[in-house]
């Protein structure tokens, strides 16, 4: 814009100049024109340099103060953590020692514990008896059959229709039922109890390498085991509840027995005195 | 052509005839035109300056920017080596993992033992009642009363016995039958457990190291849940043990009270003759 401003007076000035014949008007107009071109085409005022000088200082304090100093306190909140995740929270020395404290466990009790619960318990002297015991603690459920007849072996057969009463058969049948109820839930029970042992045993082979970060899931599966374990022992209270339950209605019965016994009695008695 | 050739031998007159006008007129389009601004090369002082501070500002973002982000970054590789390696190593978690899915097989052993049949009497009232108690059914607890009695009988006409007898008889088949129920509760529960646990077991497997523990909670609850059970189970197990006791020390003061009787009408008998 600037130029093209400067070219339209120059070409007036040039052709003023050409064109004046006058020499004084010559001179007047040259200088006007001089004046007026040089102000028209006279370069723009450059801005001061001090303001650039200032903004580039501005930036570098920005950068040696605010940014410096947020650097080198994140770089400093952050090596304090890991200082403190290494040697506070998950301390390697630490993570090893526990290890070696579940190894040292295991070399310590596993065997130990084992060789105690596996003592033979055993103790019939006679063939029969030997034989139900054999069956009733060989943690096998591949075998009530055997079971059945052994413990019929020792403890004899329900009387036949004719050699005892109703009421004293159904007793007998109800106690030695419940009584092989529960030997054949102890037989299985002894099974899961092996396994639970083995599930333990596997847990804590495992607990000796883990990891703090891999150790919540052997935490919950062996809470799991724990749950299962529990429900095993309630299964076990449930079959001595009914055993209980069964030993006591059957004390109860011979109660309810007696009390008619003694009735009919009484009555025969007043019958023989009233005859005499 | 020649008409240009022309047109310049006359300006070149012209101009030739006024030197002094075209000498001047140059002379201002010199002075006075316009310049285009020099470009910013080293030589301009301003240029210099500039190109000083942007190289203050280039060496203080490499050495103080730069250079704190990277002491940050070895920090943080540190770390995230620190915690892949020792931590959360991948391997061991895989390792975890695999092992959850094994004990899951112990878990479906146990759960198929606990189901194996196990009934065993062999007349009708004894096979209805044990039937009742096997089948882990809440539903069939209605059931239990009328099994019961019909295998133990009912409590005695109340002229076929003392009230003392009859109280006996009924708390103690009151005791009986509970225990009974209570057994068949306990046994659901602890099917339903079973299953929960199990349902728990494949949570873990599919669950992460941070989600983990929120099954553990869980399971945690579970446990407890189990607990109260099983001393629920206690529970009755002792009430009927108490019942007994209470029915042997009764058996007792019935047969002092009997025993005073019969000496009491021994001696009118003897006084009578």
């Amino acid at each position: 814009m600037q130029v093209l401003w400067y070219a339209v007076f120059f070409a007036a000035l040039g052709w003023l100049v050409l064109t004046i014949q006058n020499r004084k008007r010559l001179v007047a107009v040259t200088l006007v024109g001089v004046m007026v071109v040089t102000l028209v085409g006279a370069p723009q005022p450059a801005q001061a340099q001090g303001g650039l000088l200032s903004a580039i200082q501005a930036v570098l304090n920005v950068i040696n103060g605010l940014l410096k100093t947020a650097l080198t306190s994140i770089n400093s909140v952050r090596s304090a953590m890991n200082t403190w995740m290494q040697t506070i929270v998950y301390p390697l020395q630490l993570i090893n020692q526990a290890r070696a404290l579940v190894t040292q466990i295991i070399g310590q009790y596993r065997t130990l514990m084992s060789n105690i619960f596996h003592i033979n318990l055993n103790s019939a002297t006679l063939p029969k008896p030997q034989a139900l015991e054999a069956v009733i603690r060989d943690h096998q459920v591949n075998n009530f059959a055997n079971l059945t007849a052994t413990f019929g072996n020792t403890y004899g057969v329900i009387p036949v229709s004719t050699a005892a009463n109703p009421t004293d058969r159904a007793m007998s049948d109800m106690d030695d039922a419940l009584a092989l109820d529960n030997l054949k839930m102890l037989k299985a029970s002894d099974q899961a109890t092996d396994i639970e042992l083995q599930s333990a045993d596997t847990l804590e082979d495992a607990a000796s390498q883990t990891a703090p970060g891999s150790a919540p899931f052997l935490t919950a599966t062996a809470l799991t085991s724990g749950i299962h374990s529990q429900a095993l022992t309630q299964k076990l209270l449930a079959a001595e509840l009914r055993q209980e339950a069964a030993r006591i209605a059957h004390r109860n019965e011979l109660r309810k027995e007696n009390a008619a016994n003694t009735t009919q009695m009484r009555g025969i008695l007043v019958n023989l005195l009233q005859h005499n | 052509m020649k008409r240009v050739s022309e047109v310049l031998k006359r300006g070149t007159s012209w101009l030739l005839s006024h030197k002094l006008r075209t000498a001047l007129l140059t002379v201002v389009l010199v002075l006075t035109a316009p310049w285009p601004a020099r470009a910013q090369f080293g030589l301009d002082p301003c240029c210099a300056m500039l190109a000083a501070g942007l190289s203050s500002i280039q060496s203080a973002l490499t050495s103080v920017v730069g250079g704190g982000l990277n002491q940050i970054l070895n920090v943080d590789q540190s770390m995230q080596q620190f915690q892949q390696a020792v931590v959360w190593p991948q391997n061991l978690i895989n390792q975890a993992k695999a092992l959850v899915a094994a004990l899951q097989g112990n878990f479906s052993q146990i759960q198929n033992l606990m189901r194996i049949p196990i009934n065993s009497a062999t007349l009708p009232a004894s096979q209805q009642l044990e039937q009742v108690l096997l089948s882990r059914n809440p539903n069939q607890i209605a059931q239990a009363s009328s099994a019961y009695t019909s295998l133990y009988g009912p409590v005695p006409a109340p002229t076929a016995a003392s009230p003392q007898v009859l109280n006996m008889v009924d708390m103690t088949d009151a005791a009986a039958q509970a225990a009974m129920k209570r057994a068949i509760e306990i046994d659901a529960l602890a099917d339903l457990e079973l299953q929960a646990a199990s349902q728990l077991n494949q949570g873990i497997q599919n669950a992460a190291p941070g989600s983990a523990p929120i099954i553990e909670a869980q399971a945690d609850a579970w446990l407890i849940r189990a607990n109260a059970y099983t001393q629920a189970a206690t529970a009755d197990l002792m009430r009927l043990r108490a019942v007994d006791l209470a029915n042997a020390s009764a058996d007792i003061k019935m047969g002092a009270t009997n025993t005073t009787n019969l000496r009491q009408a021994l001696a009118n008998l003897l006084q009578h003759n």
